[in-house]
């Protein structure tokens, strides 16, 4: 089977030594040198199978041990116990462009950098044009490609590394370079190629490219693995802790940047905006789900524009516990924060919540969302929204379609009407004037 | 050893490689490929003022029996010398310009090397033929002339052998480079080049000393070959062949084993 990768029980040691000899000279003048070596474990036994034709992510903090598993699997690095099985043809683009050299042409680059990507020159003369093409170069092809700007240089490298014919194509984060229109280009043409069969590795931060784009993710914390499986739910395990260590991070750090419920859902994937505390001792309640209901108050995931809406935020209390504050928030698929709201602002006070189950149902009676992706978190917080019982950020997903009413562009409808003051005759320099004030 | 057979997969890469340094070499400069002529001419005019003309080192009758002629005499060890020095630099510095390739994609390691004997390989040809070029003019040609490229092609496998156990040195210590070049430089003087085996075997220790030297026997089986139109002694044979074994595979298999971990030093 061509494509498919199996890591088995692949553990890769660095060696860092504090004072190792640089130089012969030394090696033979300095005896008296520490010896002691710090060990430290990129990778420790860590096993994982990537089937055929699959878009693999490998999510995780830096310095998780991702790319030093992307170097063992495209055989850069070899593991110190257990192995890599990756059968077929390896593109890497670990670095783009990186076999680039100045002086020589775009045309004779191509053809070095496809060598070095395992291919014949017969077959490089048939994807020629093609990569050129892609790269959108053609006009200085034949120049040096130390004049390219760099953007030129990130697409004749992408488009080399993805026109080799790989069966196996490993990505180490570099897609996020070139413009939006590139960078669109790019995921397309992945997607062709998976759709070919291609089986796609990439690191990446960004956990929207996991969600939307990768069928399974594995994720790593120092060298270790941490958890493997669907993508959607890899990302979600892992965006969980990256919050919860935060919020750990925050308590730890008590005192600083709070902004109470207003801020929250406002979380977007990227670590390091301002969230809320979340008590990491707080057992007294967690929260079940965050559940998307529709008129009737079942259970959904489509909502249509402009029908009612219920976002509920279903918890179950360990303890006797006074006013709490409930909160909903929406996020679109982009991480832009369209709303969010808790009981303390709307002033309803929720009074004591006894142990058991409950639930803080937020009634939409028109959903105002203009169709597409969006996310839905929930909070609940003590009265002063001072510390957070539990969070599920953007753990919901909610797809809204177009209904019958027709909606504007956007994220949302807002609510009002249009007055139109047409010119009268006799009038028009009033009119004018009018049009400027609305201006 | 599968190191071999790896590295056959990947032809296609030395040949690109090694005419991608051929290309970019004196791409930029007035001279072009003049440059690759003038560094042996200007040596060879030295030495040949300096140890022929000042110093009067006398070189024996050609083969064609009466031309004498130490510029050629000296041009002919010359060209075998530049193969082993150049060889042994060369694998140093491709390896080390390959480094950052190295880490960011899958290749055998020894390719660059390779590739670099090639080049090396490729300025040798140039030598040789003008080498030769010369020979034909002064009439002295024959049949043994041929073994230029047999001895050739062992001192490339031979200086590549060498060139894998400095390159991977030079990566994980600084001074590997000077030590080369001072080491490259005795040798040198250790190696009948600019004087004759006659001369130094009025001192036996250092006649002895001489015939352990590898490079001898190759500088002394092209002088056979080419000036002489002798065919190289036995001995000559048998030192050229064995040292060439045993430094290429000596030197492949430590590199096979010890290139991946340094590659990450680099």
């Amino acid at each position: 089977m061509s494509g498919s990768i199996e890591v088995q029980n692949v553990s890769k040691e660095f060696r860092l030594q504090a004072d190792r000899p640089t130089s012969v000279k030394e090696r033979f003048t300095r005896r008296n040198r520490d010896k002691t070596e710090t060990h430290f474990w990129a990778l420790d036994h860590v096993s994982l199978e990537i089937p055929e034709g699959s878009m693999y992510a490998l999510v995780g903090h830096n310095g998780s041990g991702k790319s030093t598993l992307l170097r063992c699997i495209a055989g850069i690095y070899r593991p110190d116990t257990g192995k890599v099985n990756a059968s077929g043809r390896i593109s890497t683009l670990l670095e783009l462009g990186a076999g680039f050299h100045p002086d020589l042409s775009g045309r004779e680059n191509v053809y070095l950098n496809a060598t070095i990507l395992g291919m014949s020159r017969k077959q490089i003369d048939a994807k020629f044009d093609e990569i050129v093409d892609f790269a959108g170069v053609e006009q200085f092809i034949d120049s040096p490609v130390k004049v390219y700007s760099s953007g030129m240089y990130v697409r004749l490298g992408f488009s080399v590394a993805v026109h080799v014919q790989p069966e196996i194509l490993i990505i180490d984060e570099v897609i996020a370079v070139g413009d939006e229109q590139f960078q669109r280009k790019c995921f397309d043409h992945l997607y062709g190629l998976r759709r070919q069969g291609v089986t796609i590795v990439v690191v990446t931060h960004g956990m929207a490219t996991v969600e939307t784009m990768c069928d399974g993710a594995a994720w790593l914390d120092h060298g270790v693995l941490q958890m493997q499986g669907p993508a959607v739910e890899v990302a979600a395990s892992y965006l969980k802790s990256v919050n919860d260590a935060e919020a750990e991070d925050r308590a730890a750090h008590r005192g600083g940047g709070r902004g109470g419920l207003r801020s929250m859902a406002s979380r977007s994937s990227a670590p390091g905006d301002d969230p809320l505390v979340l008590d990491p001792e707080a057992t007294e309640i967690e929260i079940l789900e965050v559940e998307i209901r529709d008129a009737d108050g079942n259970a959904t995931m489509t909502i249509e524009h402009g029908t009612p809406m219920q976002v509920a935020v279903r918890y179950l209390a360990h303890a006797e516990l006074d006013d709490l504050a409930f909160g909903y928030g929406i996020n679109a698929e982009n991480g832009a924060h369209v709303c969010g709201t808790h009981t303390q602002i709307a002033g309803v006070p929720s009074g004591k919540i006894l142990p058991g189950e409950g639930e803080a149902v937020f009634v939409i009676d028109s959903t105002p969302l203009i169709a597409g992706n969006y996310e839905v978190s929930g909070a609940i917080a003590d009265k002063h929204v001072q510390h957070i019982f539990d969070r599920r950020d953007r753990e919901t997903r909610l797809i809204v379609r177009r209904g019958d009413v027709r909606s504007g562009a956007g994220l949302v409808e807002i609510p009002g009407h249009w007055e139109l003051h047409s010119p009268q005759s006799g009038t028009a320099k009033r009119s004018t004037e009018g049009v400027a004030e609305e201006v | 050893m599968t190191a071999p057979k790896k590295v056959w997969a990947y032809r296609t890469l030395i040949t690109n490689l090694a005419l991608r340094d051929l290309r970019s070499r004196y791409k930029k400069s007035i001279l072009g490929w003049l440059w690759s002529l003038i560094n042996p001419a200007t040596t060879l005019a030295i030495y040949t003022v300096v140890f022929g003309v000042f110093l009067g080192v006398e070189a024996p009758i050609a083969g064609n029996g009466h031309s004498k002629l130490f510029a050629l005499y000296l041009f002919s060890a010359l060209v075998a010398w530049n193969t082993f020095a150049s060889g042994v630099s060369t694998a140093m510095q491709s390896f080390l310009a390959a480094g950052g390739l190295l880490t960011r994609t899958y290749f055998p390691p020894e390719v660059p090397i390779i590739a670099g004997s090639l080049t090396v390989l490729t300025q040798t040809a140039v030598e040789t033929v003008i080498l030769i070029g010369f020979m034909v003019a002064i009439g002295n040609l024959g049949w043994t002339t041929l073994f230029a490229i047999p001895i050739l092609l062992l001192l490339t496998s031979f200086s590549f052998g060498i060139g894998m156990i400095v390159s991977l040195l030079n990566v994980r210590y600084r001074d590997v480079a000077y030590l080369t070049a001072l080491g490259i430089q005795v040798l040198f003087y250790a190696t009948p080049i600019v004087y004759s085996d006659t001369i130094a075997s009025k001192h036996p220790w250092a006649a002895t000393l001489l015939k352990l030297n590898p490079m001898t026997h190759f500088v002394g089986a092209m002088r056979h070959s080419v000036y002489l139109l002798q065919p190289p002694t036995l001995l000559n044979w048998v030192a050229m062949i064995g040292s060439t074994l045993v430094m290429t595979s000596v030197g492949w298999w430590v590199f096979a084993t010890k290139a991946p971990r340094y590659i990450e030093e680099i």
